[in-house]
């Protein structure tokens, strides 16, 4: 066995770890530390995808060498290290992109409770990805959970507290679908372990026994899934938090929480259930419905809104549309599309979160659209940055979301019946996007001579904030990266897909 | 020529743009002297390539292994490029005298000389990701020149285009990804590329994204229901509502109808189905609805533009009769249009930067102070109005034969929508001379006592304007042998 | 000698753009008014030397050249495979040389009436646009280039009606613009299908249809026709496009009015005989609903135009109206597609046209002597100017068609063109409809001359004759006698036409 095979169980164990050992640091170390091991990880996550690209095939690690089922397995496939590779990279992005925001909006004395939080999500998101186990999963989904709402409300006002709860309340409900299903199918198959369970269920698919406890087991999982990922219409929670947590955390929670569960619903399409048997299900045509009916309500919810946070938050929903989309229109392609579309969109989302705060901090702290009018003069880099995930949003080709509809439409064009709705929806879906990411734009470049009653901002030179710009940048030739050479990232998604079975 | 001078031709004007505001230019002069300069440059290059046409395609860019960004350069194409190449120096140098009025002439002429190299890359696609790639590049270009004021009403102005021209393309990318998954190849070839072997019996799903894609491509050339934003970006200073807004943006919507009507679905397909009569039912409204606001506008520059609306369509009518004669009409008229009514909007703006009238009303009796600028409106109105021996007659002349040829009842009422236009035009272009020259007997002139024609920047491209129009009317014969070749290696 | 067919054509027009561009530099001069109307007294008797000149010579030139034999010139491809070309025939010279008299009337006429109303270097300078533009009308070689020179017709044409500057008559010019733009285009739509179902659209008797192709697309091909006749018949003021004519005519300066009513509107009938005769073919209406719903519209303009003449109270109105009436009997006679008829309408064409004018011009006189307008106040003119008042009465009887006046054969010959036809309920209905017309013509018009010379009522002190400037008079009778001539010697013309007649038709 390599020692490359080690370094999930490594990534996570480091990561859980580090998360007790921040409570003993003072702020500033915690959060070097916690960069540091992001970035270890997301070293460690290079180092594994080589292997596996270059071994081309998955392998599974026993822990402590018990094999299943009394051991727990983590599988490593393409897709697995490639996504941990990229949810490092997201995450380092977003928590340097919003550190100093963090440095004023949380209390001295908490702020390495932060990092916990920050290190355990990690964490939890790696064991969502790597686990072989599906009550291992259940178990990271809780602490992914936990870690999430600790996020969310460590600004701890009012309105932060409101909406950890409301996401305590409908995440726990996910939950607690999510282990419904995962009761059904145990009792079905008498397997835990992923692999194992896909046996069975293919067994049974062929013979037509239990067709009903599975497709109900199969709809507990996949919508329990969809209410922690703030699918139409279980979003109510999303805008709150995303909009009025610290910058990071937003960005953290929308690029990587909700992806890290789509992740693991991939995962169950594929190592749990099989994808056959998901495709022959109705799941998928409720998911295909409530996928576009998301993309479409997101985005006009998004356009009533006053508050560019807000704002992104209601995006978010549109584009978490898009994703479940794709799991409708139930092929291959398809699901390829969707998570390519969970990395486009991860890495667009943080970038403008990032940048909005930029904007908000040359406007005087307010998001109002009429305060941030002239913003994009005030802090040039945010505003072109801002410009740029707009652009990616509204699928401009050269930006990764035009990858993402391309990838979708083409998908959709395998389909007789649907493909007309998905891309007479994503047609109009790319309008309403273009009605409030460029509004936005507009409005950051009219000057703001003129304007009664408006906050006072204040130019904020790159100088001023590097490390924010820094990021920025990265973000910015991420998503150009990702919309100029789309080509290997495709390709290792599908490679990934394919190891899955 | 080798291939490479196509990227060249496009990449000069961005480089240029771009150095613009960077190179430390001592005075406005030497600026604009360089910019022009290297405008000419850039058009005596795409004259040469036009000439010794290079055959080779060049990819300059791979998305996926069928997705490129590739250049080639064909007739159409060649047609296109040649027409942006004549215009683009005299507009650039119109609006030396232009923006003397207006703010922030640096970012201006930066996004004006930028959009050049766009256009170009537009007419020298090669296949329908190219055209869509530049034609996106070109919506969000041209919003700076849009919002160039700052007003509340060029903000409001600027998001309604962007919004149509957004929309537009999204509804265009549907067409696009159709071809991508249907199509043989993705590049543009005469007669269409659908594998009809895929889409056996889907001829009804081939005509709805046909209409989608259509519609779409037409956002951009203004089409009826999609024809408010362009009098609303008239706003834009006037060289952007002349060069842009009456010819690179809005044609490059016609020219991209008509790459996918001609070389991506195949006009075959599409003749006789409903989705050619319902798209010549919009059109034929379109040229009859355009016209008939722009009489009932009074503001100069949105006339025009409601006249562009208008005459953009005869190019989609030419287009949607699917028929070489159609094509070639489609051609000539874009091409005599696009001299025509940038002559007029250069003369609305020549009005506009010496009196700062925006109003019809107030044209009264500028005819006797500013001759020269009327006298070309004038000639451009009569264009317009298809009067014989001027351009626009000719134009006509073809639209109408190849409808008549087309022996299609609908095509038949476009010939009579085509003529209601041309008495429209009359109407709302020919109260505006009839007020400059005889504003009525009680006329003050003291009121306008210090007004007169502008120097000499201005009228250049006024005058070759005029000359073109009167030598293409009077002498077609080439040009339109010129456009029949072209038609015919088009349609096979 | 083809080349004097174009020479024709530019030396008026030009003659017209110097005068123009003359015009233009003097307001560029930025004089004030009293300088501009000293200058323009000044410049008064070269100005009119030269207009002379040019006119005079123009018109010896032209008539020199429609009268030596037919020619042709091929000028360049102007659309398509279509020439500019220039051609004489028969037809051509017939009405180019009403033209020229026309204008020489007018234009000697004007020298004295213009000085009345001022900016007379641009009233010359368009005048003679148009004189050169009617000629290449009349010389044109087919049906495009016949297009071109009918909206040039109707471009240079405008600016004589809105001469005066003053408000109504902006609105009429633009009313007479935009009528005539409609028709252009209607035309324009016939245009359109000629060319495809024509094997040429260069004019020669008896058409050019090309059987073949039209077997099928009758239907459309009969509408064409139909709109061109009608977007010509607008120049000649047939209903229902007829309204700008009593609009746009009476606001002009009476010779401008002069030859809008007598020749200008005839040059819509002129388009309508190239049209139907000669590219169309009168064998491809007999019969049809176009030839019905053209004679109905002519019979009905007839009498409408009679009828609002009659109740009209402004004398150049009420002319106007006479003119919608009378160009009406010319496409009357054209319709019923007979020999007779044909020959009838042309006749007439001359005979309306030695009339109308007369007529205007002897209303220009009264407006530049009295400044009268109204009917009611012209009475006991009689006295005062007996010739002017004699040579009013013999145009009004012959307009009714006394004999021996021209009237009397030309409606002789559209009766009995009308009778022939065959068509059995026109053939007799028309005739009904023309002598109604006739009397009421009769109504509309003497009793002018019955005011003029019994006025009435208290008798007047001694009234001084005072007949106008020999200018202004000297045309006024040679076109009576003209008038009354045609009448006493009709063989020459009618023989004349009958070559025309007999080339179109059999």
């Amino acid at each position: 066995m390599a020692f490359v095979q080690n370094l999930p169980f490594i990534s996570i164990i480091l990561s859980l770890f580090s998360g007790p050992l921040s409570s003993i640091l003072s702020g500033k170390w915690a959060k070097r530390l916690n960069l540091a091991v992001i970035t270890l990880i997301g070293a460690f996550s290079v180092l594994v995808l080589t292997f596996v690209l270059q071994t081309g095939e998955p392998f599974v690690y026993f822990m402590g060498h018990f094999p299943a089922p009394w051991g727990n397995e983590i599988r490593v496939g393409v897709l697995e290290a490639f996504m941990a590779v990229f949810f490092c990279v997201i995450m380092l992005l977003s928590m340097i992109g919003g550190s100093r925001e963090r440095e004023i909006e949380i209390e001295e004395s908490k702020q390495n409770l932060y990092y916990i939080m920050v290190d355990l999500l990690l964490c939890s998101l790696l064991a969502l990805i790597y686990t072989n186990d599906l009550f291992t999963a259940y178990v990271f989904v809780e602490i992914n959970t936990i870690s999430a709402c600790g996020l969310i409300m460590i600004k701890q006002n009012g309105r932060t507290i409101e909406a950890a709860t409301r996401y305590m309340i409908m995440s726990l409900l996910g939950s607690g679908m999510l282990l419904l299903g995962i009761c059904f199918l145990y009792d079905l198959t008498g397997h835990l372990l992923m692999s194992n369970i896909k046996e069975q269920v293919q067994i049974l698919a062929v013979t037509g026994q239990y067709h009903t406890p599975l497709f109900i087991a199969l709809g507990l999982m996949a919508i329990g899934l969809a209410i922690k990922s703030a699918l139409f219409p279980f979003h109510a929670w999303l805008p709150d938090a995303y909009g009025y947590s610290t910058v990071s955390s937003a960005a953290i929670l929308s690029s990587l929480v909700s992806k890290g569960y789509i992740f693991l619903l991939v995962k169950i399409f594929y190592r749990v259930i099989g994808f056959n048997v998901v495709c022959d299900s109705k799941v998928i045509n409720v998911l295909f419905v409530f996928g576009i009916i998301g993309m479409l309500m997101g985005s006009i919810s998004a356009i009533k809104e006053k508050d560019i946070r807000r704002m992104i938050a209601f995006s978010s929903v549109a584009q978490i549309g898009y994703i479940y989309m794709g799991f409708g229109l139930g092929t291959e392609a398809a699901v390829v599309a969707s998570v390519y579309h969970i990395l486009s969109h991860a890495a667009t989302k943080s970038l403008l979160f990032v940048a909005a705060s930029g904007l908000t901090d040359a406007s005087d702290g307010s998001g109002k659209f009429y305060d941030l009018t002239g913003a994009g003069y005030r802090n040039k880099i945010a505003g072109i940055a801002f410009t740029v995930g707009s652009l990616s949003m509204v699928g401009i080709p050269m930006f990764s979301g035009f990858i993402s509809k391309l990838l979708f439409s083409q998908a959709a064009m395998g389909h007789d019946m649907k493909m007309l709705p998905t891309l007479i929806a994503l047609a109009i879906s790319t309008v309403l996007n273009a009605v409030y990411f460029m509004k936005t734009v507009i409005t950051i470049y009219m000057p703001a001579t003129g304007k009664v009653n408006m906050r006072e901002g204040r130019v904020i030179p790159i100088k001023e904030q590097p490390v924010k710009a820094i990021a920025l940048i990265f973000f910015i030739v991420l998503n150009i990266l990702l919309g100029l050479s789309s080509e290997p990232v495709v390709n290792l998604i599908r490679i990934g897909l394919e190891m899955f079975d | 020529m080798s291939e490479w001078f196509l990227l060249l031709v496009v990449l000069i004007p961005l480089v240029a743009a771009v150095l613009s505001p960077m190179l430390p230019f001592k005075k406005r002069n030497s600026r604009l002297f360089f910019l022009e300069a290297a405008v000419i440059l850039n058009s005596i290059l795409v004259f040469a390539v036009l000439l010794n046409r290079p055959d080779a395609s060049l990819t300059v860019f791979r998305f996926t292994g069928n997705l490129s960004i590739t250049l080639k350069l064909d007739g159409v194409g060649g047609l296109y490029a040649g027409l942006v190449a004549i215009l683009w120096p005299l507009a650039l140098l119109y609006s030396f005298e232009y923006m003397k009025h207006e703010h922030n002439e640096v970012s201006f002429f930066l996004f004006y000389v930028f959009t050049y190299g766009v256009t170009l890359g537009v007419a020298m696609a090669e296949n329908i990701l190219t055209m869509y790639f530049f034609f996106e590049m070109l919506s969000l270009i041209t919003l700076p020149l849009v919002m160039h004021t700052r007003t509340r009403e060029a903000v409001l102005a600027s998001r309604t285009y962007l919004y149509y021209m957004l929309g537009g393309a999204a509804f265009a990318f549907i067409g696009m990804i159709f071809i991508l998954t249907y199509g043989r190849t993705s590049s543009f070839v005469p007669g269409g590329v659908l594998d009809l072997t895929k889409l056996a019996g889907r001829e009804n799903l081939i005509a709805i994204v046909f209409v989608l894609c259509f519609c779409g491509f037409s956002v951009k050339t203004a089409m009826w229901p999609f024809s408010s934003w362009l009098p609303k970006a008239g706003v834009a200073p006037t060289p952007v509502t002349a060069l842009l807004h009456a010819v690179a943006v809005v044609n490059t919507g016609a020219f991209a109808a008509l790459r996918v009507t001609y070389f991506s679905f195949g006009p075959e397909l599409i003749r006789g189905t409903w989705a050619q009569k319902l798209l010549m039912g919009l059109i034929v409204f379109t040229i009859v609805y355009g016209c008939s606001r722009a009489v009932k506008e009074t503001h100069f520059k949105r006339r025009l533009a409601w006249s562009t609306v208008s005459n953009l369509s005869y190019i989609l009518f030419g287009i949607i009769l699917l028929s070489q004669e159609g094509l070639t009409a489609a051609c000539a008229h874009m091409v005599f249009h696009s001299f025509m009514k940038i002559c007029a909007f250069f003369c609305a703006g020549a009005v506009i930067y010496k009196t700062g009238r925006n109003y019809i009303h107030e044209l009264d009796g500028l005819g006797r102070k500013m001759p020269v600028v009327f006298i070309t409106f004038t000639i451009s109105s009569l264009a317009l109005m298809a009067v014989p021996g001027l351009c626009g007659f000719i134009s006509k002349w073809y639209l109408a034969k190849a409808a008549v040829l087309s022996e299609n009842p609908m095509a038949y009422v476009g010939i009579v929508a085509l003529l209601i236009s041309a008495l429209l035009t009359a109407i709302y272009m020919l109260t505006i001379v009839v007020r400059a020259f005889f504003p009525g007997k009680d006329f003050d002139y003291e009121s306008i006592r210090d007004v007169q024609d502008p120097n000499w920047l201005m009228i250049v491209p006024l005058v070759i304007f005029v000359i073109v129009m009167f030598v293409f009317g009077l002498h077609s014969t080439p040009v339109v042998k010129l456009l029949e070749q072209i038609a015919a290696a088009s349609v096979r | 000698m083809k080349e004097l067919l174009l020479v024709s054509i530019l030396l008026p027009s030009l003659a017209g753009i110097i005068l123009l561009a003359s015009a233009f530099a003097d307001v560029l001069k930025k004089k004030s008014k009293k300088q501009l109307k000293a200058q323009a007294k000044k410049s008064q008797t070269p100005l009119h030397l030269f207009v002379g000149a040019i006119l005079a010579v123009s018109a010896a030139v032209i008539l020199y050249t429609a009268w030596s034999g037919e020619k042709s010139l091929t000028l360049f491809t102007l659309v398509d495979n279509i020439s500019f070309r220039l051609s004489l025939d028969l037809l051509g010279s017939f009405f180019v040389t009403i033209v020229c008299i026309g204008w020489l009337a007018a234009g000697f006429y004007s020298f004295v009436y213009m000085s009345h109303e001022g900016g007379e270097k641009s009233f010359f300078g368009w005048f003679l646009m148009v004189f050169g533009v009617l000629v290449g009308l009349c010389f044109s070689g087919n049906l495009v280039t016949m297009y071109f020179f009918f909206e040039l017709m109707t471009l240079t044409s405008m600016p004589l009606v809105l001469h005066n500057g003053s408000r109504e008559a902006i609105m009429a010019a633009l009313k007479y613009l935009f009528y005539s733009m409609c028709g252009a285009y209607g035309a324009l739509f016939g245009i359109f299908f000629l060319f495809r179902y024509c094997s040429s659209l260069d004019f020669a008797a008896g058409g050019h249809l090309n059987m073949t192709l039209v077997s099928g697309h009758e239907g459309i091909l009969l509408a064409a026709v139909f709109a061109m006749i009608l977007g010509f018949g607008v120049k000649a003021g047939m209903l229902p496009m007829h309204a700008w004519l009593p609009t746009a005519h009476p606001v002009a300066p009476s010779p401008a009015s002069a030859v809008l009513s007598a020749v200008i509107a005839k040059f819509g009938v002129f388009a309508i005989i190239r049209t139907v005769f000669y590219v169309v073919g009168p064998e491809f209406l007999k019969g049809t609903w176009v030839q019905y719903a053209w004679m109905t519209l002519a019979l009905l303009t007839v009498f409408m135009g009679s009828m609002l003449a009659y109740r009209e109270k402004v004398f150049k109105k009420r002319l106007a109206y006479s003119t919608v009436s009378q160009v009406s009997y010319v496409l009357y006679g054209l319709s019923v597609l007979t020999a007779d008829g044909f020959t009838g309408a042309l006749f007439h064409t001359m005979a309306h046209f030695f009339i109308k004018t007369g007529l205007f011009l002897t209303a220009g006189v009264f407006i530049f002597k009295f400044g009268y307008t109204k009917v009611e106040e012209l009475r006991g003119l009689g006295k005062k100017m007996p010739i002017l008042m004699w040579s009013y009465t013999f145009l009004a009887l012959a307009l009714i068609g006394i004999p021996p006046t021209g009237g009397f054969i030309s409606k002789w010959y559209l009766a009995a063109g009308s009778l022939n036809s065959g068509i059995n309920f026109f053939s007799w209905f028309g005739p009904v409809v023309l002598l109604l017309s006739a009397l009421l013509t009769a109504g509309y018009l003497l009793p002018i001359t019955i005011n003029g010379f019994f006025p009435g009522g208290e008798s007047e002190a001694e009234v001084k004759e005072e007949d106008p400037h020999l200018l202004m008079l000297l045309p006024i009778v040679i076109l009576t006698t003209m008038a009354v001539l045609i009448g006493l010697l009709p063989n020459v013309f009618v023989d004349l036409i009958s070559r025309i007649t007999n080339a179109v038709l059999w």
